[in-house]
């Protein structure tokens, strides 16, 4: 009898402080983001001052983020950040809402040139938040050749010292763009030709990785890699002597965007927070901890726009093509 | 009395029955059933019956990665047997305080995170790691070796991981091996190697092959050793089945791969008991 009371006790107690906590609040907000994106401190400053409770949650791949929101109850999230092709995906099927943007008074930030990309040209459904490009980084400390693009790394002398990033699309991407042909081809006889390349430049590679390559650098292990430019930029934070070089045949780009999905129950609170991230003093913030390319005008990108969009070419959906690239990844490797 | 011998043991025995069923067997019957379905380039699953993607698993690029992936985890599973069998045998000799402590110290380190074990592999591994360094400075070689972002690399880090599941079936039947056989077999003169081979082998056989099919399966399976220690340059069938529902978004294909896998488990274990051995020894099979 007395456990029963003190079971009594403690559930009204946790029943009331859980009350008294969401009712602090004006409302709540459920996001979905990629993880090490937004610093904890901007999204706590944003409850602070608009008294809505964000949930945030976070995913490591676009198809992650598809699986989560195609396979949870519609409205469990409103606002995510899809990559390029996966906001075109998700247009198709359906599942995300035009964007209102009288609603968005910092539309106005967003510099000219991040908008009206392929994947939604009248971003009608998108804004850009975070871009990134596909860099070569050497570590000018040990390697004196002049690099300019992919087909120098094949030389034999870089035996076993380059890292590149664990991604089929990006990577045979770069062997077409590096053959001349279109970095979404998916003629058999291109791809054959990718294959022989990629197999040359194997034997120059020492590890594939996507989550981390800039360790590789920073413990001495590779002198070149082929990594998203963040990844580079901090590479170079720790080894001024690492250099970034933007490859001649061109590169890929990724841009993830804010958007709003069908069924959002909390639809001006993600318009709130849209707004709020493209504060400028907010943009800084992200950008000093998470060096990506903002679309914010008043940000001063040490990547000339002109060479990221001019060069750079997106991740397109090529349908049920997939599975040749699937298995191309499976001979190579 | 009887009826409430019933009612305990459906209290203690529902918990366990309900665990499985919900999260074995019924996500099992799903990807048997999904390994039949088509799939739509948006990674979709189409209800259509076919037998494509098992036909699909008969391409020679697949084939390939089994082949290579069995081939890793057949070393792997081969370092295990070496390094259990004689820990057991010299530790049936000792005290059964010794014993225990012992097979407990193996243990004890795989409480932590695996992912976390393996990430430490790379501390001692690396080029200028402590291996390396070691080696190095004490003039045994003058260039670093290429101890991981290799093969050799992922052979060490599943012997690593998977050690304890053949140490314990290994020490277990060996332990269990009764001492007047071997003294029997002392009396009528045999020597050490006919005793090894006529009496410790017969009867610890079922430990060791329970141990390598629990060593076995998950060595072809654990991507994220291949990943971290491998360097990503191999692909074993973990990171086939991954990349299907991840990347290639064919879950229909990935879940063919996965069943294949159970038939692959499901003849091991018929070759066993071809071989004469007994269902019942496996234990936890």
């Amino acid at each position: 009898m007395k456990y029963i009371k003190l079971l009594i006790i403690i559930v009204s107690l946790i029943l009331v402080t859980g009350c008294n906590r969401s009712s602090d609040y004006d409302g709540v907000l459920n996001v979905l983001n990629w993880s090490s994106y937004i610093p904890d401190s901007v999204i706590h400053d944003f409850e602070e001052e608009y008294n809505i409770k964000v949930n945030y949650g976070t995913y490591s791949s676009n198809e992650e983020l598809l699986a989560k929101v195609t396979s949870s109850k519609e409205g469990t999230y409103d606002l995510v950040f899809p990559s390029d092709y996966m906001v075109e995906l998700m247009k198709e099927k359906n599942i995300i809402m035009k964007l209102d943007k009288d609603k968005i008074l910092n539309y106005y930030n967003i510099d000219d040139t991040f908008l009206h990309q392929s994947y939604d040209p009248y971003n009608e459904y998108s804004l850009p938040f975070l871009s990134t490009v596909v860099v070569i980084a050497v570590n000018e400390a040990n390697i004196t050749d002049n690099i300019t693009g992919y087909n120098d790394l094949l030389m034999s002398k870089y035996k076993n010292n380059i890292v590149i990033l664990d991604d089929q699309r990006i990577v045979i991407g770069m062997s077409l763009m590096a053959l001349g042909y279109d970095m979404n081809e998916t003629d058999p006889k291109a791809l054959k030709e990718a294959e022989e390349w990629l197999i040359k430049l194997k034997q120059n590679i020492k590890a594939y990785d996507s989550d981390s390559p800039k360790t590789f650098f920073i413990t001495d292990e590779v002198d070149i890699g082929i990594m998203w430019s963040a990844e580079a930029i901090l590479a170079r934070d720790e080894n001024p002597n690492i250099n970034i070089i933007y490859p001649s045949e061109g590169h890929a780009i990724s841009m993830d965007n804010y958007v709003i999905l069908k069924g959002s129950k909390n639809v001006d609170n993600a318009y709130l927070f849209i707004d709020y991230l493209l504060r400028d003093d907010v943009s800084k913030k992200i950008i000093a901890e998470y060096p990506y390319i903002s679309p914010n005008k008043s940000i001063y990108n040490t990547i000339s726009l002109d060479d990221i969009f001019n060069k750079g070419y997106y991740v397109e959906n090529i349908g049920s093509n997939i599975k040749e690239y699937d298995k191309l990844w499976a001979d190579i490797k | 009395m009887k009826k409430g011998d019933r009612f305990f043991k459906f209290i203690t025995l529902s918990p366990i029955v309900i665990y499985t069923s919900l999260l074995i067997l019924l996500p099992l019957i799903y990807i048997f059933f999904l390994s039949f379905c088509k799939n739509d380039s948006y990674g979709g699953i189409i209800y259509d019956f076919t037998l494509s993607n098992y036909i699909a698993i008969f391409d020679i690029t697949y084939l390939n990665i089994f082949v290579k992936s069995s081939l890793i985890a057949f070393i792997a599973t081969f370092i295990c047997i070496c390094i259990s069998y004689p820990f057991a045998l010299i530790l049936r000799e000792r005290s059964e305080n010794l014993q225990n402590l012992m097979t407990k110290l193996i243990m004890i380190p795989f409480l932590t995170n695996s992912l976390i074990r393996t990430y430490g592999w790379i501390v001692l591994l690396r080029k200028n790691g402590i291996v390396n360094s070691i080696l190095i400075t004490s003039g045994l070689i003058e260039n670093p070796l290429s101890l991981m972002y290799n093969n050799l690399g992922i052979i060490i880090g599943m012997s690593y991981t998977l050690l304890p599941f053949m140490v314990l079936p290994v020490c277990s039947s060996v332990f269990k091996i009764d001492n007047t056989l071997i003294e029997a077999a002392r009396d009528l003169g045999a020597k050490p190697w006919a005793i090894f081979k006529k009496i410790i082998i017969p009867e610890t056989i079922s430990g060791v092959f329970n141990g390598s099919l629990m060593v076995f399966i998950p060595a072809i399976g654990y991507f994220f050793i291949s990943d971290i220690l491998g360097g990503g340059k191999a692909m074993i069938i973990g990171n086939l089945i991954k990349n299907q529902f991840l990347t290639a978004r064919n879950w229909p294909f990935g879940s063919a791969i996965s069943i294949f896998l159970i038939i692959i488990t499901f003849f091991l274990v018929w070759i066993y008991r071809k071989l004469g051995g007994k269902l019942d020894d496996l234990g936890g099979m």
